[in-house]
């Protein structure tokens, strides 16, 4: 018994982190339907530099996020008015050749400038854990669940509660009826683009503690990032919330009852028996119905 | 008020409107009949700006409006209801019309006071308010697209079918609301493929074939005349069918 709750104490943990790391990807999707495979690098990128800033300066490499989310806002702007508007009408898959490719160039220029070898980011609470009765919970683990669900939390707000968070949900479930109320389509894209790079500020900080990573990474974090999204439904925000969780309690329990080799293997078959029921994700639908 | 002169536009390489001539007087309400094809939504997007004539001129109360951007166009007052799939489905009720506003965003105190009066002339925005736009009927999301509009009080709502798809209870209410909103003094120009609906609210009436305007007048003249009566009616007696174009002066200019 104690064995599963501590499995689903972690597994919810990792979700909350997955669940932050996805929600960039799937609001951009959302928006302007571009499928950002640059995500998982843009992720080793900040990765990558908070472990800089952390070895130079000693900060702690989770509050470092402070610095990486505004860089990483400019950097998703600067990105999608130069690079991604360029596309902007064309096909979805027209955004997944781009997008692969400015993923190369990132872990190109991160193999020259960082080396290709593992980083890890060790602040001092590394290898110390909460107790809570018979239940363990790493701090680092606790520490980056706590910062993701503060940002997800601010972004649920922000979408919500504010004009730029209305406009952006508006130009999701329908293009043309935002346009038709005066919301501009390149600047909602663009703020949209921002918005979800930005998430990565924070996804890559607490990416840098959790796990040990290296340019090529963003191979393997894209590919959990696009499962937890197309689990979900595309474009959805609580599916992203959903799947995330669903891959973080798929891994923890996989581990715990069977074997860590077999930890991912399962959260795949588990989004192809969804898919064969639900082809639109569990959360899929009800953004896209009454849109087309 | 609102005025056409020449207008050519079309998408891609094809010209759907071939030089539309068209007058709306302040607070009447216009409506456009003609069988599929003939040009009349398309005229409604190059009034709005979601399209751009390739030639010809708009203007509105003496303005050139023919070359500028939709949100520019919105802030001159008017503002475009179109056939189906306005309304953000995921969102609230109050939450769309509130998106009606965006224009209006920055002044709080307008909005609000916008908002109070929405909400007094289509009740349905206050009894719906926290529902979300997907859930409501056909006629319910007209009435909040219709609402979502008026957030901008409009001088000039473009109105495209809104008969669409409604039993006749719904459609009662909409035409309820087009002639409250007219009497308090708001222009409107529809396009209505149930002729006898559409003019039956509309003051004028126009028929457009071919991408023209075949024939203008007030709206009685329009339904009683008797090629009219014959080619979208149902038939007026007498009349041999054919083209609307060999439509007499009877109707021609008169007053539109």
């Amino acid at each position: 018994m104690t064995h599963l709750v501590q499995a689903i104490a972690l597994g919810l943990l990792i979700g909350g982190v997955y669940a932050l790391m996805a929600s960039g990807l799937t609001l951009i999707f959302g928006v302007m339907r571009i499928i950002n495979i640059a995500q998982g690098a843009f992720l080793i990128l900040v990765a990558m530099l908070t472990w800089w800033l952390w070895h130079e300066t000693g900060i702690d490499p989770i509050l470092l996020s402070v610095v990486t989310t505004p860089l990483m806002f400019g950097f998703g702007w600067v990105a999608y008015r130069l690079l991604l508007s360029r596309i902007r009408g064309s096909s979805a898959s027209m955004s997944v050749l781009l997008t692969f490719g400015f993923a190369l160039v990132i872990e190109g220029v991160l193999n020259i400038t960082a080396g290709n070898k593992f980083k890890s980011a060790t602040p001092s609470y590394f290898e110390e854990s909460f107790r809570v009765g018979a239940i363990s919970l790493p701090k680092a683990q606790v520490f980056g669940f706590l910062a993701a669900m503060a940002v997800l939390a601010a972004l649920y707000f922000v979408l919500t509660r504010t004009w730029t968070g209305r406009a952006i949900r508006a130009a999701t479930q329908n293009p043309s009826g935002a346009a038709l109320v005066g919301v501009g389509a390149t600047g909602t894209a663009a703020l949209a683009f921002a918005i979800g790079s930005a998430t990565t500020g924070v996804g890559g900080s607490i990416l840098s503690v959790l796990y040990p990573f290296f340019p090529a990474s963003h191979y393997d974090w894209i590919s959990r990032l696009l499962g937890i999204v197309v689990l979900g439904g595309m474009g959805s925000l609580p599916g992203a919330l959903v799947g995330a969780g669903i891959l973080g309690l798929a891994e923890t329990l996989t581990a715990t009852y069977g074997s860590l080799n077999w930890s991912t293997l399962v959260f795949y078959i588990v989004i192809m028996v969804v898919l064969l029921i639900r082809p639109q994700g569990l959360f899929g639908a009800k953004l896209r119905e009454d849109t087309v | 008020m609102l005025s056409l002169k020449g207008v050519v536009a079309g998408y891609g390489g094809g010209s759907v409107l071939q030089g539309v001539d068209l007058e709306c007087a302040p607070q009447t309400i216009t409506c456009i009949v003609g069988p599929n094809g003939a040009g009349k939504s398309t005229v409604l997007r190059v009034i709005s700006g979601l399209l751009k004539p390739s030639s010809g001129e708009i203007s509105m109360n003496g303005e050139t409006i023919g070359d500028r951007s939709p949100d520019e166009i919105l802030r001159k007052g008017i503002t475009q209801v179109p056939q189906s799939h306005a309304l953000f489905p995921a969102m609230s009720v109050r939450e769309n019309v509130l998106m009606g506003g965006y224009l209006i965003r920055k002044n709080r105190a307008l909005l609000r006071e916008r908002l109070d009066m929405v909400l007094e002339r289509v009740p349905i925005v206050a009894t719906r308010a926290g529902d979300n736009a997907g859930n409501l009927s056909g006629g319910q999301r007209r009435m909040v697209e219709i609402a979502r509009c008026l957030m901008l009080d409009p001088k000039l709502i473009l109105l495209d079918e809104p008969s669409l798809g409604l039993d006749p209870r719904s459609l009662a209410g909409v035409a309820g609301l087009i002639n409250e909103l007219n009497q308090a003094g708001t222009t409107v120009l529809l396009v209505e493929q149930n002729v006898r609906l559409g003019l039956g609210l509309a003051t004028h009436g126009v028929v457009m074939e071919g991408g023209k305007v075949r024939l203008t007048g007030t709206a009685s003249a329009v339904k009683d005349d008797p090629e009219i009566a014959s080619l979208y009616l149902g038939g007026a007696s007498g009349s041999a069918p054919g083209g609307p174009s060999s439509a007499g002066p009877k109707t021609e200019a008169a007053g539109v």
